[in-house]
């Protein structure tokens, strides 16, 4: 099972290697199929794995293997190990499944592309680091993995190098999430330091004694949870995403929709102990969700750029699994995670194809009236959609219900997250279907008719178009998995890892009625929201009615790209400015030009002891002796 | 045989250098003959790896060859785990740089290479000298040729440059002359693994002032920017790869492990300076306007690190600061070097001037990507479990130290991100044709090792971390070893090789 698991982490990295080392022997096609052929042997290892686990006992379906120390802190040694358990082969079937599709569906997008093979190698390098995440062993292992696809996502933002939008929103996502690290880093050197243990096990059975000294097990989740709301741009460190949305569009959908942003929430339900110890620091996870899924699904509101509008959506949506998590409905968070890698990576892709069909167009203002001119697309994004804006039967609807109902199940401040989550629910309508009917709806729009490009067919090559469609079947039948009151074999399958030691149900379960509520109004709600937008979008096509000044304030994504500059770049660059004036050049480089200086004119003065008598130098010499045999006596004594 | 490893290994460079100098060599043959012994440095290295035991806490492949008996004055040289690793990183960038150097093609071939030869050879000897005199001696003997080298073979401003790095080195060099020998008489022997310890702080400062010198710590860098600007790549290569890093052996092997008293009274105000010289390297280097002024300045960052992990003064302090020492002599290695690459093609180092490098160029753009990357200490690199093990060895001695180099890891990103765009991406720079050339084949067999030895590392960082001193106790929790360090009086001798159990 665990030699699986290995063939799974590896077979990506095998992928890049091959795709790197070959260079130009391999036809940029070929590339193409390494890297799908190299994620799709990860996922049949994955499946393997899946199968294997659950031939064992439920309590049973957890096993370790290490490689070899990578590292010893102190005693500490730290393993390059993985952890199979629910949990990491849940992430893994998810990131080598939706990863296998998107890497086949970008062979056909990419075509063409000048650097097709530097392409797929970052993406088969992307999931072997999104593998080492889920599947770590121990806290630095995880750390590792956190910022190897922190890496490759940067690489991937500024896949197309020569753009400076390109280039800035790659570090921008870099720089962050390095803050994110940094934090996490802070709160294992806590662990070491008051467990002195890495290993999962290890940190989770001390966990009674961690929250005896209560800052402690604060502290450390507060620093984790740092790491997780910047992976996952929450608020307060959001701002990356929507510029990441410069990376060509199957990264979009696979590094910032359906895998690595939701590694926050994985981390949130893998460290459930700690947060569970400190529960305030938990709170504050399920309200930054909150928040963040309502501030997201505002901005989303006044987008005018496809991509970004999904990538507004992406941030609500996790806030929802934050919101879940927080609330310690995990296996709820998990669900909704899983349905949204289906959904959401079939709404990018969708997208996608509108792009490549519009030659790279992403501007909604200037389409239109696409549904008859690609009435294939349109049915996926259709689905998409619905499924986003949590219709039944289709998948969102489930997962994002369960998660609504089990906060309402989860006191006052779960019934305050409640109505935010509902409201969350008509903006989740509005939005979406506002972007459907610019893009789909009316008549084709002149910039559609003159740019849509019409030889062969518009909707793309056999890669992209099956694998979307494979996706959309996902995102109609994935939330099928659970069904509150009838099953819930995914909460069953991530009981064992989640309620283990506490007793705590993996799965919150509300009441029938809590569930029906939650389900009526977020349905009724979502449905309110299509209707506004159709109202507004798909009739007049006029932009919203509001006052101008809300409009500057979600155009400016609630100024928070402006106060990070004030607050943070602007001061680091000032004060590098005045050191290097006030203190470097002239007290560090300029005092050596006077002690040059200094030393010249001493050489002069000393030259004229120089006298040539010898009585003088013998004089000298006596001092000097002198000297000397008073150092050593005292030096002696 | 094994026994005389260790001085073939200092004597073999010098008796090169002899050679090149005394015979009319022409330019090709000079540059042979040191690339030839520079490799033969790194099998006998590598043969001295292989049979090394690295659970034995004394000296191995040890010499000693009395001179003068009355100071006990000898030549004794061998090797612990930790200098057996600088010394490997010594081998290794000397190499490179000489092959480097031989494929450039610089004036005055034989006296180039002789003095590179001679520089190898001192800089092994200050990694091997188990005598404090013999250390001063081989100490002064890197430095010569480093004058010589800065000063003839360097840049524009070379002159400046070669009188700040003189005097500022003298300065260090005297200070420690005058501390050894206070110390030698004090203690009756100039051996340093028969020489007790000492409670003298100032002789400890002595000792400090010329490493933070030579490393260089703030504010003791003012020789540093001009000098790795002004002198050639592979010689900026040598400087702040490995020469930097007989500080970090210095500090080791005798300011921390023979003054124990001394450095832990003097650690707050030394913790403090490397603090300082971390965020100030780093902005600085945030904000250079030039490649190697970037590459310099980052230099700063990182050997004040390292030096938060020394004065740490525990073990995840020592061993990480060995681990960093390595990565970052090699990063810092290869980025002078690339530098040189891209200054040879665009003639200019402005960032300002460059960009656009990386269309068309895959050998380059993926060489300085990978540098960079290890350079801003990604998780899973060599450098980040470095400075993982320093920020995990000074947390315990009080955690605003490691929120600082916690901090310091977000601006490597910054200054990093910056160099590498600058140099590849976005629009061509004004200095960039379109016929400069990817790295060519001979470049590439340079980088390419020093890559992989980065990447090796990564795979597994443990190699050196784990094995650059013995395990000095039986504790089982890392608290505990601290606590244990801390109440017996003499801790650090604890920590294996320092404790000099003959």
């Amino acid at each position: 099972m665990t030699a699986a698991a290995w063939v799974c982490l590896l077979a990506p990295l095998a992928g890049a290697l091959l795709v790197t080392l070959l260079g130009t022997r391999l036809s940029r096609d070929g590339a193409g199929y390494v890297a799908t052929a190299s994620v799709a042997v990860a996922f049949g290892a994955a499946v393997f794995s899946f199968f294997s686990l659950l031939g064992r006992d439920p309590e049973d379906r957890a096993a370790r293997s290490d490689a070899w120390t990578w590292l010893s802190v102190g005693d500490l040694d730290v393993s390059l190990g993985i952890l199979v358990d629910p949990l990491s082969v849940l992430m893994m079937l998810i990131v080598t499944g939706v990863g296998a599709l998107i890497v086949a569906y970008s062979i056909g997008y990419m075509h063409g592309d000048d650097e097709e093979r530097r392409f797929f190698a970052y993406m088969a390098f992307f999931v072997f680091s999104m593998l080492l995440l889920v599947e770590s062993g121990n806290f630095l292992i995880l750390l590792v993995g956190w910022g190897l696809v922190g890496l490759s996502s940067y690489l991937l933002i500024g896949f197309h190098h020569e753009r400076p939008s390109a280039i800035a929103a790659a570090k921008k996502a870099f720089i962050m999430n390095a803050a994110g690290d940094a934090a996490m880093a802070l709160a294992l050197f806590l662990l070491i330091v008051n467990t002195g243990a890495l290993d999962y096990g290890g940190v989770f059975g001390q966990v009674e004694q961690l929250a005896s000294g209560e800052w402690v097990v604060n502290l450390v989740a507060l620093g984790l949870l740092a790491g997780a709301v910047a992976k996952s741009a929450q608020i307060p460190l959001h701002t990356w995403l929507p510029d990441a949305m410069e990376g060509p569009t199957p990264v979009s959908a696979l590094i910032h929709a359906a895998t690595m942003v939701t590694a926050g929430v994985f981390l949130l339900v893998r460290c459930h102990p700690i947060f569970e110890a400190a529960p305030r620091i938990q709170d504050l996870a399920a309200g930054i969700g909150a928040v963040t899924l309502l501030v997201a699904g505002l901005i989303a509101l006044v987008q005018t750029d496809i991509k970004r509008v999904i990538a507004y959506s992406t941030m609500s949506q996790i806030g929802y699994m934050f919101l879940g998590a927080g609330l310690g409905a995990y296996a709820n968070g998990m669900f909704h995670l899983m349905t949204h890698a289906f959904f959401k990576a079939l709404l990018f892709l969708a997208a996608g194809i509108v792009i490549h069909a519009l030659l790279g167009e992403q501007d909604m203002r200037k389409m239109g009236g696409l549904r008859r001119l690609l009435p294939r697309t349109w049915l996926f994004f259709l689905i998409g959609g619905l499924a986003l804006a949590g219709m039944p039967p289709l998948s969102g609807f489930f997962s994002k219900d369960s998660v609504l109902a089990s906060a309402l199940d989860a006191g006052t401040y779960g019934q305050i997250l409640w109505v935010a989550g509902l409201i969350g629910a008509l903006l989740t309508g509005i939005y979406t279907f506002r972007m459907i009917f610019m893009v789909f709806g009316g008549e084709p729009s002149a910039f559609v008719q003159e740019h849509l490009h019409k030889e062969g067919d518009a909707e793309g090559p056999f890669w992209m178009t099956s694998t979307v469609a494979v996706l959309a079947l996902l995102a109609v039948v994935g939330g099928w998995i659970q069904i509150a009151g009838l099953w819930h074999p995914l909460a069953s399958f991530l009981d064992p890892i989640l309620a283990v030691e506490r007793e705590h149900l993996a799965l919150r379960e509300p009441s029938g009625w809590e569930d029906l509520l939650t389900s009526v109004l977020a349905v009724g709600l979502g449905l309110v929201g299509i209707w506004l937008a159709w109202r507004i979008y798909g009739v007049r096509r006029t932009e919203a009615p509001a006052g101008a000044g809300l409009r500057r304030v979600l155009e400016q994504k609630f100024f928070f790209d402006e106060v990070y500059d004030a607050v943070f770049y602007r001061p680091a660059a000032g004060i590098a400015r005045m050191w290097t004036r006030w203190i470097e050049a002239p007290l560090i480089g300029g005092s050596l030009r006077g002690l040059a200086a200094g030393t010249r004119d001493a050489g002069g003065r000393v030259t004229q002891v120089q006298t040539g008598f010898l009585r003088n130098y013998a004089l000298a010499i006596a001092a000097g002796l002198a000297v000397l045999a008073v150092v050593f006596l005292s030096v002696r004594a | 045989m094994t026994d005389w490893l260790t001085t073939i290994l200092i004597a073999l460079p010098f008796a090169g250098a002899l050679l090149v100098w005394g015979l009319p060599f022409n330019r090709f043959w000079a540059g042979s003959i040191a690339l030839l012994v520079s490799l033969a440095e790194v099998g006998l290295w590598i043969n001295v790896l292989v049979d090394f035991d690295f659970g034995e806490h004394g000296l191995q492949y040890e010499q000693q060859v009395t001179w003068l008996s009355d100071l006990d004055i000898s030549y004794h040289v061998g090797f612990y785990g930790f200098s057996l690793w600088l010394t490997g990183l010594t081998v290794v960038v000397m190499a490179a740089a000489v092959a480097y150097a031989f494929w450039v093609g610089r004036e005055r071939a034989r006296t180039y290479f002789g003095l590179m030869l001679f520089l190898t050879g001192a800089i092994v000897a200050v990694f091997t000298a188990q005598d404090l005199l013999l250390f001063y001696a081989a100490f002064e003997a890197m430095l010569i040729p480093l004058y010589v080298l800065v000063g003839v073979w360097g840049g524009g401003g070379r002159l400046g440059a070669t009188i700040k790095f003189v005097i500022y080195t003298i300065a260090g060099s005297l200070l420690m002359l005058v501390a050894i020998i206070a110390y030698g008489l004090s203690e009756g022997t100039f051996d340093l693994v028969d020489a007790g310890t000492s409670g003298s702080s100032w002789i400890f400062l002595g000792f400090v002032a010329a490493f933070a010198v030579k490393a260089p710590l703030f504010p003791f860098h003012g020789w540093m920017p001009d000098a790795y600007r002004e002198s050639s790549p592979e010689v900026a290569a040598v400087l702040s790869g490995i020469v930097s890093k007989a500080a970090v052996y210095g500090f080791l092997r005798i300011a921390i492990a023979k003054f124990p008293e001394p450095a832990q009274d003097f650690q707050i105000p030394i913790l403090v300076l490397a603090s300082i010289g971390l965020v100030y390297g780093s902005l600085l280097a945030f904000r250079a306007p030039d490649l190697r002024g970037v590459i310099a300045y980052s230099s700063l960052a990182q050997m004040s690190l390292i030096a938060l992990g020394l004065f740490a003064l525990n073990d995840p302090g020592f061993d990480g600061a060995i681990l960093q020492s390595v990565g970052h002599g090699l990063v810092s290695a290869t980025l002078f070097l690339l530098a040189g690459g891209i200054e040879r093609r665009s003639s200019t180092g402005e960032l300002a001037l460059l960009g656009g490098m990386a269309r068309g160029r895959p050998a380059l753009a993926t060489v300085l990507m990978t540098t960079g990357i290890v350079a801003l200490a990604v998780p899973g690199s060599a450098t980040f479990a470095g400075e993982f093990l320093i920020l995990a060895g000074v947390f315990r001695e009080g955690w605003l130290w490691a929120v600082i180099g916690a901090g310091s890891i977000v601006l490597a990103a910054m200054y990093m991100l910056r160099l590498v765009s600058a140099a590849l991406h976005v629009r061509r720079g004004s200095a960039v044709s379109d016929a400069a050339l990817d790295l060519r084949p001979a470049e590439l067999a340079i980088l390419v090792p020093l890559v992989s030895c980065l990447l090796a590392l990564s795979a597994w960082p443990g190699a050196i971390s784990d094995r650059a001193f013995p395990d000095g106790g039986s504790a089982n929790s890392v608290n505990d070893r601290l606590a244990a360090a801390r109440e017996t009086a003499d801790g650090w001798t604890a920590y294996g090789p320092l404790e000099d159990d003959r």
